[in-house]
């Protein structure tokens, strides 16, 4: 690298990292990161179901409880993974670290570390805009998205350290640690999808606002692990653990009974309200599989431009007749759950008569709209096929 | 994060900023006491306002006739949608020292005309009474210094951290094992932590205006539920005009004066109370006129300054009182008449010790506080009993209903700052407690008669109690009116308040 001191390994060395690249196990700190952002993936999703279906809460609710152990548990296994690196001399890590503040540790820990700690800070925040501005109910408020900003770090730190630990691995190792990137991917995208709900509910799927906030949200996660991983298929395989895992959420979180304690209640809730039916990116992430392959080729403008088009024409050819499937008697069942409904939504709701709402209220406006997706889609591509080669160079 | 923010949202409703002092349904009284049967039950219920809201509630239940065996409690709205589909009720808590008091907390999402509806059941079976409740947000809390300076630090702390994590990666997350960075890495940093500074600046100001924003919408939203101004106008030499102006310029697009419902017999209860001193008191009722005015042809009045409370009660049954103040000059006016009532006697006495327990009337008897022994405390639920004597000092027999109950009651504080309307109810409004009483859903024999109008006059006990609760220390007056022999008899009484 230009401008840098080179002091390269031995050759001894080296070869005792390849042998240790082809026997090693993932690190416990990656474990304890995905353990830990899991614990806020599974503690948001419950959390959510339980305003939609209870309505109150405590502090001390265990969906509550799983959000903050994610900040606890990333917390300590960062902070004693910087202060190990740092003070023991021998530490595997202590080469491929970055420094800070006078501390040493992989850069992935870092920003868990710091995620960690803006969660903490949102407690006492939190606190005090309850005792000020009343209880809240509702997602988006300053505390909150403070603690959303160290709930990302977590996620975006647990990537750099997959990242950093996979782009020095070779061989059996390598795979096992893409995995875990397949997976730290998930959960951000997941994060960027979820976030955006308002505006993807199922009545909205016949409206170009919905393929335009997809576009905004999905492509860039399906461009990045595809460019970051060697394997040939990790767009489809990301996207798969994406529907998985939102799968999970829709069949499981109804097997719990659980009743409205606020009012008032126009839905008869009797279990705990599942996530929408997850949307069908899977189709457009194999299209983008296998495109890719097709045009490696291509300019990387021409190649983003051929991705972001098939993207978002795959997306609207599976999602708009799924819609229609959504709406109709047939997806009444429990594979598809569309009968479940948050106890505060009236029986007068589109959502609820399962009519569409039209967000377009012209044709002109339609195809503008879209115009503007298939650039956004364009551009995310792009934006992240660029974050994806930067990430295949993260080394620390 | 897997949910729709913006279903979260419509059950939010309203959040709000606020303000120093607790105000409206009354003023300055925020919190509910009632006292009604619950089919064979009577009970004593007191609900504690969150200062907040969307807030907490605390529910305290007392069955003053036993067998009592279990209470549950429930909010939902008063009047209009959603007000027949409540929630799974919350089972209250029973004393572990009185078999007959429960306890139980409430979470109350909605600023407006809400009530908590109380089922009992028990050895004489079931029933139900609802108790309707203003819900408002009151004030807010300003940051302390220590939170404050923790919040400081932390914010200079996640800042700081920020631009040195990404100046760290932008010079040693690409180097190989080993490697040290060079000049080159040393000068991306750089240009990547000033990047990073200008993009947590901008962050920062951004929440900075956000924040401020929510600020001013909840503030926005205090100053919706604060009283009134009543503001009043003299004309033809006798005749007050009264308009209602909101604190929030929304107010008077939301809230029709021209609707407003008829509570114990009358859209408008105003009380003018000489000042300083409290020593006048009319009890007038205006009518409306079109445009959500109301007007009264004064009755003869010495010239002086006056504090105006108007009590109304909107079309969804929530209370409003209109506050002001108002100099008359000497007013010629017309004799009272229908429930218009007055008093006149001696100044407020806020000197230590000056509290009185009899209260000398127009017609020769007097009524008697049976107030106890013992200090008044604030906050502190209490059954105020008068009783009332003839001038041989016997208990009358000839009491009345006075606008269909058996008295009414005003408690003030010397500084203004609270005022409550109070009947043998509590401090509901009787218009809003038949909102509640609509819609109730038990059978007949379950539900609620507490609504404490009066029995027909020569039945009525010379004993009348209102149920109520200080909100504060300090020097009050109040104001007891009875009706005997067709006329309006009115006691008063001075407190000091702990």
């Amino acid at each position: 690298m230009a401008g840098t001191i080179s002091l390269q390994p031995p050759i001894q060395a080296r070869s005792v990292e390849r042998a240790y690249a082809e026997t090693a196990s993932i690190p416990w700190y990656i474990w304890c990161c995905v353990v830990s952002v899991l614990s806020a993936v599974v503690g948001s999703a419950w959390d959510i179901s339980w305003h939609e279906t209870v309505g109150r809460d405590t502090f001390w609710t265990p969906a509550h409880m799983l959000i903050y152990l994610s900040g606890v548990l990333a917390g300590i296994a960062c902070g004693y993974l910087i202060l190990s690196t740092t003070f023991q001399k021998d530490s595997r890590l202590r080469d491929v670290s970055v420094s800070m503040w006078g501390f040493r540790g992989p850069l992935g820990a870092f920003i868990c570390a710091w995620g960690a700690v803006a969660m903490i800070a949102a407690g006492p925040f939190d606190n005090w805009w309850h005792n000020s501005y009343g209880l809240d109910v509702k997602i988006l408020s300053p505390p909150h998205v403070l603690l959303a900003l160290g709930m990302i770090g977590i996620r975006f730190g647990t990537l750099v350290l997959v990242l950093a630990e996979m782009n020095r691995a070779e061989g059996a190792y390598y795979r096992k640690l893409e995995r875990m990137l397949f997976l730290a991917v998930v959960f951000l995208m997941g994060l960027t999808v979820g976030i955006m709900q308002e505006m993807t509910n199922r009545v909205l799927m016949h409206g170009a606002r919905f393929y335009l906030v997809m576009m905004i949200v999905a492509p860039i996660w399906i461009a990045t692990v595809a460019w970051v991983s060697k394997n040939r298929w990790a767009a489809t395989i990301m996207t798969a653990m994406w529907m998985a895992i939102h799968l999970a959420f829709v069949w499981i979180l109804p097997l719990f009974p659980a009743v409205p304690k606020l009012g008032p209640v126009y839905q008869n809730v009797t279990h705990l309200v599942p996530p929408d039916f997850p949307m069908l990116l899977i189709v457009p992430a194999i299209v983008f599989d296998l495109l890719r392959r097709q045009t490696a080729m291509w300019s990387r403008w021409k190649q983003a431009a051929a991705l972001g088009a098939a993207f978002l024409v795959s997306f609207v050819a599976v999602q708009w007749p799924f819609a229609d499937f959504l709406l109709s008697p047939e997806s009444r069942n429990r594979i598809f759950q569309t009968t479940n409904y948050p106890y505060f939504i009236p029986s007068t709701s589109p959502w609820v008569r399962n009519v569409f709402i039209h967000t377009d209220h012209t044709p002109g406006a339609f195809w503008l709209r879209m115009a503007i997706a298939l650039v956004a889609a364009i551009l995310m591509v792009r934006l992240g096929m660029s974050w994806g080669e930067w990430m295949r160079r993260i080394r620390r | 994060m897997k949910k729709d923010f913006q279903r979260r949202l419509l059950i939010a409703a309203v959040i709000l900023l606020g303000a120093a002092i607790p105000v409206l349904a009354h003023v300055g009284s925020p919190d509910v006491f009632y006292e009604g049967d619950a089919g064979p039950y009577h009970l004593f219920v007191t609900v504690r306002m969150p200062q907040v809201i969307p807030g907490v509630a605390e529910i305290q239940v007392r069955c003053e006739s036993g067998g009592v065996n279990s209470v549950q409690i429930v909010p939902l709205r008063l009047s209009g949608l959603g007000s027949n589909f409540p929630p799974t009720p919350d089972l209250a808590k029973v004393s572990k020292d009185d078999p007959q008091f429960f306890t139980g907390s409430l979470w109350l999402m909605e600023s407006g005309a809400l009530q908590v509806r109380v089922m009992v059941d028990g050895a004489k079976g079931k029933g139900e009474l609802s108790v309707p409740v203003a819900s408002f947000a009151q004030r807010t809390f300003p940051m302390d210094k220590p939170l404050a300076g923790l919040m400081v630090v932390m914010l200079l702390v996640l800042g700081i951290g920020v631009i040195s994590i990404a100046g760290a990666g932008a010079r040693e997350a690409s180097l190989e094992r080993g490697e040290v960075p060079g000049p080159s890495n040393a000068r991306r940093a750089k240009i990547v932590m000033v990047v990073t500074i200008i993009l947590v600046a901008g962050l920062l100001y951004l929440g900075k205006s956000w924040w401020a924003l929510e600020d001013s919408d909840y503030q926005g939203r205090v100053n919706f539920y604060k009283p009134p101004t009543a503001e009043t106008t003299l004309e033809n030499g006798n005749r007050l005009v009264i308009r209602a102006r909101g604190q929030n310029p929304k107010w008077s697009d939301r809230i029709n004066m021209g609707e407003v419902v008829p509570d114990h017999n009358h859209l408008m209860h105003l009380f003018l109370i000489e000042l300083p001193g409290m020593n006048r008191m009319w009890h007038l009722h205006p009518t409306l006129l079109k445009g959500g005015a109301f007007a009264d042809d004064l009755p003869t009045m010495p010239a002086g300054h006056y504090q105006v409370f108007a009590d109304v009660v909107d079309s969804r049954g929530f209370p409003w009182t209109l506050v002001g103040t108002v100099d008359l000059p000497e007013i010629n006016g017309k004799p009272l008449s229908g429930d218009d009532s007055s008093w006149s006697g001696e100044a407020l006495a806020s000197a230590p010790g000056k509290d009185n327990t009899v209260s000398q009337l127009a017609d020769g008897g007097r009524m008697i506080w049976e107030r106890g022994p013992g200090p008044l405390k604030a906050n502190t639920a209490m059954d105020f009993k008068f009783s009332v004597q003839d001038k041989d000092g016997k208990p009358v027999q000839d009491l009345e209903p006075y606008m269909g109950m058996a008295g009414h009651a005003e408690f003030v504080d010397s500084d203004l700052s609270v005022f409550a309307h109070v009947h043998p109810a509590g401090s509901v409004p009787m218009a809003s407690l038949e909102m509640a009483q609509a819609g109730l859903m038990g059978d007949a024999s379950s539900m609620q008669s507490g609504m404490a109008m009066a029995p027909a006059p020569g039945s009525m006990p010379a004993e009348v109690s209102f149920p109520y609760g200080f909100p504060k220390a300090g020097d009050y007056r109040i104001f007891v009116q009875v009706k005997r022999a067709g006329k309006v008899e009115t006691g008063v009484f001075d407190a000091q308040v702990q």
